[in-house]
């Protein structure tokens, strides 16, 4: 049963890994100035939420299933999240974004390395499911 | 790339054209354009039996050549036209001169020529020969044909090209460094009025010997003089690189209008889009010119040496952008979107209970309609219109030519409609009759009003919704905080909250909506100013994000009651100067920088539209920018140029781009980069940032920020300026020119801006950051450091008319120890100006300049001085009055009299301009130093 959560989850941390480099491109693209920072606000925010509900599904999965190791591995994001979401400073703003870019763009390379660290973390938990299932 | 200039037929000039990436060809006689390269054949066919000014152009264009570049056209041009070989031959006879000046290059060889050469009128070498002879045309006009002007007496000439040489040795100073120990040294509030370090720049680095080649600090001014050529070097200084730009500020009076070039010939940089300035060089005989910030070539635009106006050869060194450091240029079409635009003006007034009971919209349309003919309207383009608000939206339609007006209400406010498609807005000439009965009327139509709320956020969507297709200026006089519709806001004041970490969360918009909407407006050039005018709390902290992003201003009036002519007065003022005011409309601003230089942070009233492009919809006079600069690899030239261009629609209806170019030597040595900072734009640049750290963090954070690069420049400096290094010392040394920066952050910490104080309501704390982040330095300096006369001493030709209109009383350093019990005192801060009058004033001083029989029966407050018949009474009214009209700005400041023993609010305020004295918390200057040294001695707890 295991095995297939962990499936699962390996393709939608997959999704949300190409998701975060989506990001990326486009802060690349606001710096070299092919993109304006109001088109680039309004794409931007139309996929927070959407992320973060994903994630906050994840760590539901994991919550459901009682696979506590992958739940706590999930719960400082999880947390990061809510706290952002709760001041209100989720959202991308297209008055500051010039400024507050840098720390964006450390935000994205964090999660980006923390989604594919999850993505091999549950490969590894996906496998071993498997084996341990097909040796019964 | 090949630039098809060299093969075009006479008559033709190619431009390069960023949008299609491709030449644009001009035929210049004309002004005829076509993409396909012009065939040489028709076109000489067709002019040559004309004989019309393109030939001729040619003609002259050879000659220029011929003189310079004989090795490069050999006898082609000479066969071509024989009286200009002539000519040619007469100019060859000189020494050939090699490239121009070239200050990478050995600077003292070039320099030695130069001056051989000075006397010597050869076209090349523009500087000297200019001076020499000071005739605009001599190159190509009639008096270049006669033998005399070569003969010209040497020893004038060698004069002045020896007075040039010293000019140009002036570069080659090393910058002094005179150290001065704070502790020892008072501020001087003198010290304040000097002129920035001096820029020094390498010998023959400018083409141009004219004094204004190089930007007045009033335009453009950088933290530091001589920038240093290495980021090390910068932050081993641990001062801050800036610049501080007003690029739109008013005329002094008598000062020249901005030269215009008007002949549309825009010779800017391939690569970088620098536009020509009298820092690049000449090369290849003046065929082509160097960029001053990429080293690209470009090619010199044929044009440059045609007078288009009379059609005869014109001479480049006249021309104002080689000789002038901020020039404006009339732009082609191709700097246009769309045909330049007229000015529109959209007023929305506040017509509900408590405003019409204040007496605003009484004041403000009678302000309207008094300065209706100063609003710029040359063309007869300009358009109007005026909705009214309370918790409905009230539109006048005006039609042409009748005095009949009528209104049409829209009550629904949650989708906002324009109930009219014609006639709202409409041009200020053809509906002056039916706008001066409307205006007349509307303070009477609303008098019984008795509805109380503001529908303010659709107001301004009904105002964007009727002039989004032109753009144009919002101007929104509200007396109540707006309650219902969108952007409705919530009195969020908690005097709990005032003076903890939370306070700054009231400084931030409370409402998305005040930024997008500014976002939306900034996108269709619509930029909005706001007047204020509630007594209670209105928050000026989200309102003022819409000026601030739509680069207009906010103007508050705490508590304004037109039944005091006071308010009145100041309110009329500064309202109809804003209407008076030329505004440049559509504007895009950007700075460019020599290699190794980044713009990286803006601060100020615009939208950062990508990253070095500002967006402003329209900008007033006098608001200043702050810009950081990064110093991102190490820097080979020996100067800088750094060049803001601002592309704008005048309010006239004119597409222009007004360029201001500001060069700065560069510099290795720390010495140096000490001795040319600039303290005033130092200060200027810290208030930015101090507000912008309140607003992104808390307000303590905001003053420790402030103080702790206080504290790590003084240590720098210590540490690699003075003999003590890195040990204890007993003075606190920093450089002379940087000696009133302590004070100054002391005045900035003290400001109520981000003052530590509980006591500060966030209203008044959002407008004066308002200020801090707007205003240029010549305002923002008394701001932030106030200036103190003592009246009643005052020395025997203040108040009189001197040299300079009305002589100001010497300034006094900000300390109560300053008082007299018996004296007449003024403090003031550009802002508001108090009159301190002590307890013991003898009655005499009360009846001349009050006209009161004694202290006793005067009464503190706001107050209007009368002139009276005696010579102290008109002397002091003359000091305010100076004050009033010496500086930038509409603002019209508030005349209060303070009494010593009178209510201790005011005396309050009045005494926490003297930013020198301890007050509450906040430390004296003494203080002040003295914790800045045990900082800087590594000792010493927390806090200042």
């Amino acid at each position: 049963m295991s095995g297939w959560l962990f499936l699962f989850t390996v393709l939608y941390s997959a999704g949300l890994l190409f998701g975060m480099i989506f990001v990326v491109i486009m802060f690349s693209d606001l710096e070299s100035d092919y993109i304006n920072p109001i088109d680039f606000c309004n794409k931007l925010n139309s996929f927070v939420i959407p992320e973060y509900a994903a994630h906050g599904f994840l760590a539901l999965l994991f919550l459901l299933f009682g696979q506590w190791t992958a739940l706590l591995w999930n719960l400082p994001l999880l947390a990061w999240n809510i706290n952002k979401v709760m001041n209100n400073a989720h959202m991308y703003d297209a008055t500051e974004i010039f400024r507050s870019l840098p720390g964006h763009q450390k935000e994205a390379y964090f999660k980006i390395g923390f989604y594919s660290v999850s993505f091999f973390y549950y490969l590894y938990r996906m496998i071993a499911a498997f084996v341990a299932d097909s040796e019964f | 790339m090949s630039a098809p200039a060299d093969q075009l037929p006479p008559g033709w000039a190619a431009e390069w054209d960023a949008t299609h990436q491709r030449y644009l060809f001009i035929e210049t006689a004309s002004g005829h354009t076509q993409w396909d390269p012009p065939a040489a054949g028709p076109v000489g066919l067709e002019n040559a039996p004309t004989g019309s000014p393109p030939p001729v152009h040619h003609g002259k264009r050879r000659q220029y050549a011929a003189g310079q570049t004989q090795a490069y056209y050999s006898g082609d041009a000479a066969a071509a036209d024989p009286t200009y070989a002539a000519q040619g031959a007469g100019l060859q006879a000189q020494p050939q001169q090699g490239q121009l000046f070239t200050p990478g290059l050995a600077v003292e060889n070039q320099f030695a020529a130069q001056q051989q050469q000075g006397g010597q009128p050869s076209a090349g070498a523009g500087q000297p020969s200019y001076y020499a002879q000071g005739e605009p045309e001599y190159i190509n006009g009639p008096a270049f044909n006669q033998q005399p002007q070569y003969g010209q007496p040497q020893a004038p000439v060698d004069a002045l090209a020896g007075q040039f040489g010293q000019m140009g040795m002036g570069g080659q100073k090393q910058f002094q460094l005179y150290t001065t120990n704070l502790l020892t040294s008072p501020p001087e509030p003198r010290d304040l009025q000097r002129p920035p370090p001096e820029i020094r720049l390498p010998p023959n680095s400018c083409i141009s010997p004219s004094p204004t080649a190089n930007a007045d600090p009033s335009y453009f001014r950088s933290t530091i003089n001589a920038i240093p050529t290495t980021s090390s070097l910068l932050s081993k200084s641990k001062l801050p690189l800036a610049l501080i730009i007003t690029p739109y500020r008013s005329l002094n009076d008598g000062e020249e209008a901005v030269p215009l070039v008007s002949d549309a010939v825009i010779a800017r940089c391939r690569r970088c889009r620098t536009y020509i300035n009298p820092y690049v060089q000449f090369i290849d005989g003046g065929n082509r010119w160097r960029c001053c910030m990429c080293n690209m070539t470009n090619e010199v635009p044929q044009l440059f040496d045609w007078d288009q106006i009379r059609n005869q050869p014109g001479d480049r060194w006249a021309r104002a952008e080689l000789n002038q450091s901020c020039i404006e240029f009339v732009a082609p079409t191709e700097y246009m979107v769309r045909p330049p635009q007229p000015a529109v003006y959209v007023f929305l007034i506040d017509v509900s209970h408590t405003a019409v009971q204040s007496g605003m919209v009484a004041t403000a349309t009678r302000t309207i309609l008094e300065n209706l003919d100063r609003i710029p309207d040359e063309e007869g383009r300009t358009k109007v219109a005026i909705i009214c608000y309370d918790v409905s939206l009230y539109f006048f339609s005006l039609p042409q030519g009748t005095t009949d007006s009528s209104m049409l209400v829209v009550s629904d406010i949650d989708d906002v409609f324009l109930p009219k498609p014609t006639d709202l807005l409409v041009n200020i000439t053809e509906s002056r009759a039916s706008l001066e009965a409307l205006l007349g009327r509307i303070g009477d139509m609303f008098q019984e009003n008795s509805i109380i709320g503001s529908a303010m956020g659709p107001a301004l969507q009904a105002g964007f919704k009727l002039m989004a297709p032109i753009g144009g200026k919002i101007i929104v006089l509200s007396s109540t905080l707006p309650s219902v519709g969108a952007g409705a806001l919530k009195n969020r004041e908690d005097p709990k909250i005032l003076g903890t970490a939370k306070e700054s969360g009231l400084l931030q918009a409370a409402s998305p909506f005040y930024k997008t909407f500014a976002i939306e407006c900034s996108r269709t050039q619509v930029s909005v100013d706001m007047f204020l005018f509630s007594a209670s709390y209105q928050d000026v902290a989200t309102l003022a994000c819409l000026p601030h992003y739509t680069s207009g201003q906010t103007y508050y009036y705490p508590a304004f009651n037109a039944g005091r002519t006071e308010d009145a007065m100041k309110f009329a003022h500064e309202f109809g100067e804003l209407l008076a005011t030329p505004i440049m409309l559509e504007a895009v601003m950007r700075v460019r920088a020599s290699r190794g230089l980044r713009m990286a942070s803006f601060h100020g009233n615009f939208f950062v539209r990508s990253t070095d492009l500002l967006a402003m919809p329209a900008v007033p006079q006098d608001q200043s920018y702050a810009i950081e600069v990064q110093i991102e690899e190490a820097i080979t030239t020996p100067f800088v140029v750094f060049q803001t261009a601002v592309l704008h629609t005048t309010c006239y209806g004119e597409r222009r781009i007004r360029v201001i170019t500001l060069a700065l030597p560069t510099t290795t040595n720390l010495s140096e980069v000490f001795a040319s900072a600039d303290q005033v734009a130092i200060i200027t640049f810290f208030a930015n940032k101090a507000v912008e750290r309140s607003l992104t963090h808390k307000l303590e954070d905001s003053r420790d920020y402030v103080f702790q690069k206080l504290v790590e420049l003084l240590v720098s400096y210590k540490t690699s300026m003075t003999s003590s290094g890195a040990g204890a010392s007993a003075q606190l040394a920093i450089s002379d020119n940087l000696k009133m920066l302590p004070v100054l952050v002391l005045g900035l910490l003290k400001n109520v801006g981000i003052r530590q104080s509980a006591q500060i309501p966030p209203d008044i704390r959002a407008y004066s950051q308002a200020l801090l982040t707007s205003l240029p330095s010549q305002l923002l300096i008394p701001y932030i450091y106030p200036t103190f006369y003592s009246l009643h001493n005052m020395p025997p030709e203040a108040g009189t008319i001197g040299e300079d209109g009305v002589v100001l009383p010497p300034s006094l350093p900000l300390t109560s120890e300053r008082f007299e019990r018996h004296g007449l005192f003024l403090i003031e801060d550009g802002q508001t100006i108090f009159l301190y009058v002590g307890r013991d004033a003898v009655p005499q001083l009360i009846q001349d300049v009050f006209d009161l029989p004694s202290y006793d029966v005067l009464r503190g407050g706001k107050t209007t001085l009368r002139p009276l018949e005696n010579p102290f009474s008109q002397r002091v009214n003359a000091v305010v009055q100076k004050i009033r009209e010496m500086r930038r700005g509409v603002y019209y400041p508030h005349l209060y009299i303070v009494k010593d023993d009178g209510e201790p609010p005011l005396r309050l305020w009045a005494l926490s301009m003297l930013i020198q004295d301890r007050a509450d918390v906040l430390p004296s200057y003494q203080q002040f130093i003295s914790s800045l040294k045990d900082k800087v001695n590594g000792a010493g707890g927390t806090g200042y």
